[in-house]
């Protein structure tokens, strides 16, 4: 069953301590994302945008509120239970690529299915790499490949598993514009083609306008 | 919690994958030969000793030649010759001593003499050639009448051949043949002469043994386990302390206490050069962690949990350690045939091959040095936050110090008191060690923290480069000058304590021991020395004695605080009686008798008192043969043993000693003329044995030479861990150099500037390392000559050229090693990624 609400966020608070004094980063934000929705985040350096999408993904907690991703409540959950969570379902692109660079290009798309322990890893892995266009760079590694294609090898991982949700964090940031767009061309055709719901943080306004709907951070609120 | 065979079987695929891929990185190579290292330096000792061990079982009965022998210092007793008949035990008679021979061109040697009967040897078997190291044939009776066999070391040093002829006591022998092996000979390193063998029958008319001659008598048995156990049983009860039994269980103890002693000795080079090793795989491991933590936060973001994570890393390291204890022992066999060829011989003819044993000890050390110097950095990648996936700046957990400290220390320890098979000397090794290494470490950073005040033009790269990475540099030099001490130690400073010892010796000190001079000997032997021109001529009578009580409790049953009050108090040892006091020992307490005793005193040299915990007034009871003879101490005395004077640890009063069956010994100077004096006093003295102490000393050394050459063997394992931490540390500061390098190559600078600028950072280090190792060594050398030994240290300057030169190269050639990837980047390459 498919379910109709992805992400339920309320009155999400998060703030660190430092030396001098209580720094809060996110404050009572609330985020509903429906079934293949496509949401952009957008905001100045340091408005939370990050932080955000690390609290929705489960990657961060929060100090304070709930967060219910694909009907887990990951504000009761430890480390453990939101990994489990995310193991099969929840897919990620971020700025920096982050493929292993000790495994091939197949090796790091095979990855998240091994981890959800999914069968036929290695077929599905060569398929999702064919559907980028990556054929004929199965057995290169990350430092063989340009930035282009180490990020077309992270957008194959990220939907490998046919995932129902997909954050992506600044999935253009490193790349130049002809192949940024090719990225975001690519990556909105294998969304559609999945009904995945996607979260999208990013600076470039030209982008935030293909999605469906547009949150502005500012100071760690929604505007 | 179970975990399923499947996940179980991804973790595997998982932690193969990354290793098969990321075993070309550099940190990887630096773990796999730390740990290569340490077990091949743990097993090559292991697969000595083992096969040791193994000659030692597979020779038990023939390492006696017999299955029982009774020993004993006067012949042995016509009722042990019975009872053993009695039980129909096969006999056969072996009496040893030693001797001198002369060859017709006059040459003297020292021989340790075996008289056989035809029987010899009940078990095992004598070989015998009729050239040197020629074709081997098993003996089959005792030699023939008026010929000897002789030990090849006596043919080369005599330069004999078979059918030449010897002088030797009364008579003269022809050499019949070789000794190519010999099943129970004394092959331990103390054996000072060479084997002569004669038949028992030749040895009255020899006119070689007289009472109290310094001989030992055997009587070899062999027969049937019921007929033994009940001869040993009758013997247990019955015979006097004179009388040893040695079956085949107890073995050899001097065999066995010699290869205690090189297992511990060799144990202890091995422990360092694994110590050293284990600072480099904690090193690496800090490399390794660092990658693992972005891969242990990927695979959590993909929904990996916690304990997959910490499996797919156990897996890893679990692969690692067999691959590197697969090669460590293969190593660790092939090392071990070089510490055969240095020592085996001591132990026995022909070693067998070693058993699997140790084979599970090297797995151990590479499971303890990963668990304890790898593990608590690696644990980390679990404790990663998973958000430093999307923010790279997020503080990263650093692993417990207390927890990384106390596991090194703990697997440390552990691989120690393994080593040592001691757990008191191995925990005193570890705490020694810790020490050494400590004290090393503050010394470097204390010369690190000098050298950067130094203004130099031509070093001033690398000054910088101390002054960016202090502690980095002061452990490098710490561990490599760990290893270079050991090595100077072992070679120049030995030398130099050995050249001052020899220094002390005056040039008119004794150097002949005469033994065995019979009573009525004493009054020509005297004779003969003076018309020699020879100074001293006291001759000290020498009773076997063996000391049966003290304060009326029987030796057997005092527990001694010292062990070689223990020793002492088990052997055969030699009295001497005296009326006058000596003028070169000195009364420390208690007085010196008189002429008007009426009971015997003894006067026992103060280290002995200590050793065996007697004081002036306790009474010593001994056994001379079938008599007792007690008295009270009345002093104790200072000897000075290092003047080759004759000396005893245990002197008493003529008043109950001097009827007791005695020989005389004496040291002599001989100006000139030693060989002629030689063949002259055994012509003339035929029973009489000239120990020549210069030749004794010759080979007393020799043995020292190897034994240290055994151990300097196995701390090229510690030189070659010293160089990998070096590799390690420059790895650990390896991606800063290649970001400097890109930098200044690309503002214009030369890849010779840069490799220049190399080459004087690590000559420096180097240089550094070799001085402190060699002020260290040179210090040790001062304390052991001075304050040990109590001699004059001699400057010598030698040690710190070769030190510091040594340093450098070594130092000069690991780094360039590990740094030449940074001069052969393309500095865009460097700039654009994240090398």
């Amino acid at each position: 069953m498919i379910a109709a609400q992805i992400i339920a966020a309320r009155g999400v608070c998060k703030s660190v301590s430092t030396e001098e004094a209580e720094l809060s980063i996110l404050e009572n934000v609330n985020v509903d994302l429906a079934a293949g929705e496509v949401l952009a985040i957008v905001g100045p350096s340091g408005s939370g945008k990050s932080t955000l999408l690390g609290v929705l993904a489960g990657l961060d907690s929060a100090t304070s509120g709930s967060v219910m991703l694909l009907d887990q409540p990951l504000h009761e959950l430890d480390e453990d239970g939101r990994a489990a969570v995310r193991a099969g379902s929840v897919g990620f692109v971020f700025q920096s690529f982050q493929l292993l660079p000790g495994l091939s290009a197949l090796e790091n798309v095979m990855l998240p299915l091994e981890l959800a322990n999914i069968a036929d890893a290695r077929s599905r892995a060569m398929q999702q790499l064919v559907s980028v266009g990556l054929e004929h760079r199965l057995g290169h590694l990350p430092a063989q490949l340009s930035g282009g294609e180490q990020q077309r090898v992270a957008v194959a991982r990220a939907f490998v598993s046919t995932p129902k949700v997909l954050f992506a964090d600044e999935p253009t940031g490193n790349l130049d514009r002809a192949t940024g767009d090719k990225i975001i061309d690519l990556m909105f055709e294998l969304r559609a083609e999945h009904n995945t719901a996607l979260v999208l943080v990013t600076h470039d306004q030209m982008l935030a306008a293909r999605c469906d709907r547009v949150l502005s951070m500012y100071d760690g609120e929604l505007r | 919690m179970t975990v399923s065979a499947s996940a179980l079987r991804r973790d595997f695929g998982l932690a193969w994958r990354q290793l098969r891929r990321e075993f070309r990185l550099s940190e990887y190579l630096v773990l796999i030969f730390a740990l290569v290292l340490s077990v091949a330096a743990v097993t090559s000792v292991s697969f000595f000793a083992n096969r040791v061990e193994r000659a030692m079982a597979a020779q038990a009965a023939t390492l006696l030649a017999a299955d029982a022998v009774v020993s004993s210092p006067k012949p042995i007793d016509d009722e042990i010759y019975e009872r053993a008949a009695a039980e129909a035990l096969k006999v056969t008679e072996v009496t040893e001593f030693p001797s001198v021979v002369l060859t017709e061109e006059g040459e003297t040697g020292l021989v340790s003499v075996k008289a056989v009967g035809s029987a010899y040897p009940l078990r095992g078997e004598l070989k015998l050639t009729q050239q040197l190291y020629g074709a081997e044939q098993v003996a089959t009776d005792a030699p023939g009448s008026g010929t000897v066999w002789i030990d090849p070391r006596l043919a080369g040093r005599l330069q004999v051949q078979v059918g030449d002829q010897l002088v030797f006591g009364n008579s003269e022998v022809t050499i019949a043949a070789f000794i190519a092996f010999e099943p129970d000979g004394s092959v331990d390193a103390f054996q000072l002469a060479p084997r002569l063998m004669i038949n028992q029958s030749d040895l009255s008319g020899s006119g070689l043994l007289g009472e109290g001659s310094r001989a030992r008598y055997h009587l070899l048995m062999a027969g049937e386990e019921s007929q033994l156990e009940s001869f040993v049983e009758w013997f247990d009860n019955s015979t006097d302390a004179n009388m040893r039994l040695q079956t085949v269980e107890e073995g050899r103890p001097a065999v066995r206490s010699a290869l205690v002693n090189a297992r511990r000795f060799l144990g202890l080079a091995a422990a360092v050069a694994v110590l050293l090793s284990a600072a480099a795989v904690a090193l690496a491991a800090r490399q390794i962690a660092e990658r693992d933590m972005n891969t242990g936060s990927l695979m959590r973001t993909f929904g990996a949990s916690g304990a997959t994570v910490l499996r797919v890393v156990l897996i890893r390291l679990g692969l690692i350690a067999l691959l590197a204890t697969v090669v460590g022992c293969i190593t660790g066999y092939l090392a071990q045939f070089g510490l055969s060829a240095l020592l085996g011989q001591w132990f026995a003819a022909e070693l067998p091959s070693p058993s699997a044993t140790p084979l599970f000890g090297g797995l151990m050390c590479a499971v303890l040095a990963l668990i304890g110097f790898c593990l608590p950095s690696l644990v980390r990648a679990i404790d990663t936050p998973v958000l430093q996936v999307l923010r790279r700046d997020m503080p990263v957990a650093k692993p417990s110090t207390l927890l990384a400290v106390s596991s090194a220390l703990a697997a440390l320890g552990l691989l120690l008191v393994w080593l040592t098979r001691d757990w008191k000397l191995g925990l005193l090794l570890l705490v020694g060690m810790l020490l050494v290494l400590g004290i090393l470490l503050i010394v470097s950073r204390f010369l690190v923290g000098l050298s950067v005040r130094v203004k130099s033009g031509y070093l001033r790269r690398a000054l910088e480069s101390l002054r960016r990475r202090p502690d980095s540099v002061s452990l490098q030099i710490a561990a490599f000058s760990t290893g270079l001490l050991a090595i100077l130690l072992l070679t120049i400073v030995r030398n130099d304590v050995l050249g001052a010892w020899q220094r002390q010796i005056p040039n008119d000190a004794p150097n002949f021991f005469l033994i065995n001079i019979q009573p009525d000997e004493v009054p020509d032997v005297k004779a003969f020395l003076a018309q020699r021109g020879v100074q001293n001529d006291t001759l000290y009578p020498m009773i076997r004695a063996r000391l049966e009580s003290i304060n009326g409790e029987p030796v057997a049953d005092i527990e001694f605080n010292d062990r070689s009050g223990e020793h002492f108090a088990e052997r055969d040892f030699n009295l001497s009686y005296l009326q006058e006091q000596r003028q070169d020992n000195k009364i420390l307490s208690g007085e010196w008798w008189g002429s008007d005793v009426d009971s015997p005193l003894f006067s026992v040299e103060e280290d002995f008192a200590s050793d065996i915990g007697v004081d002036i007034g306790d009474e010593l009871q001994f056994r001379i043969a079938d008599k007792v003879v007690t008295g009270e101490i009345s002093n104790l005395r200072e000897v000075d043993w290092e003047s080759f004077a004759v000396n005893f640890f245990v002197v008493g009063t003529p008043f109950g000693l001097d009827d007791k069956p005695a020989s005389f010994v004496s040291s002599v100077y001989v100006p000139d003329g030693q060989g002629e004096f030689v063949r002259d006093l055994v012509t003339e003295f035929s029973g009489v044995t000239a120990l020549e102490i210069g030749t004794m000393l010759k080979r007393v050394t020799g043995i020292i030479d190897r034994a240290a050459l055994a151990v300097q063997y196995v701390f090229m394992f510690t030189m070659l861990a010293g160089l990998l931490v070096l590799w390690a540390s420059v790895l650990a500061s390896r991606r800063e150099r290649f970001r400097e390098a890109a930098i200044l190559r690309t503002l214009g600078a030369s890849r010779n500037y840069l490799a220049s600028s190399t080459t004087r950072e690590f000559a420096l280090i180097g240089s550094l390392a070799g001085l402190i190792a060699s002020s260290v060594a040179a210090l040790i050398g001062w304390v052991v000559i001075e304050h040990v030994m109590e001699l004059s240290y001699e400057f010598n300057w030698w040690l710190w050229v070769i030190g510091i030169l040594a340093g450098m190269a070594g130092v000069l050639i690991a780094g360039k090693l590990a740094t030449r990837p940074v001069l052969n980047q393309l500095p865009i390459a460097v700039l654009q990624s994240q090398v």
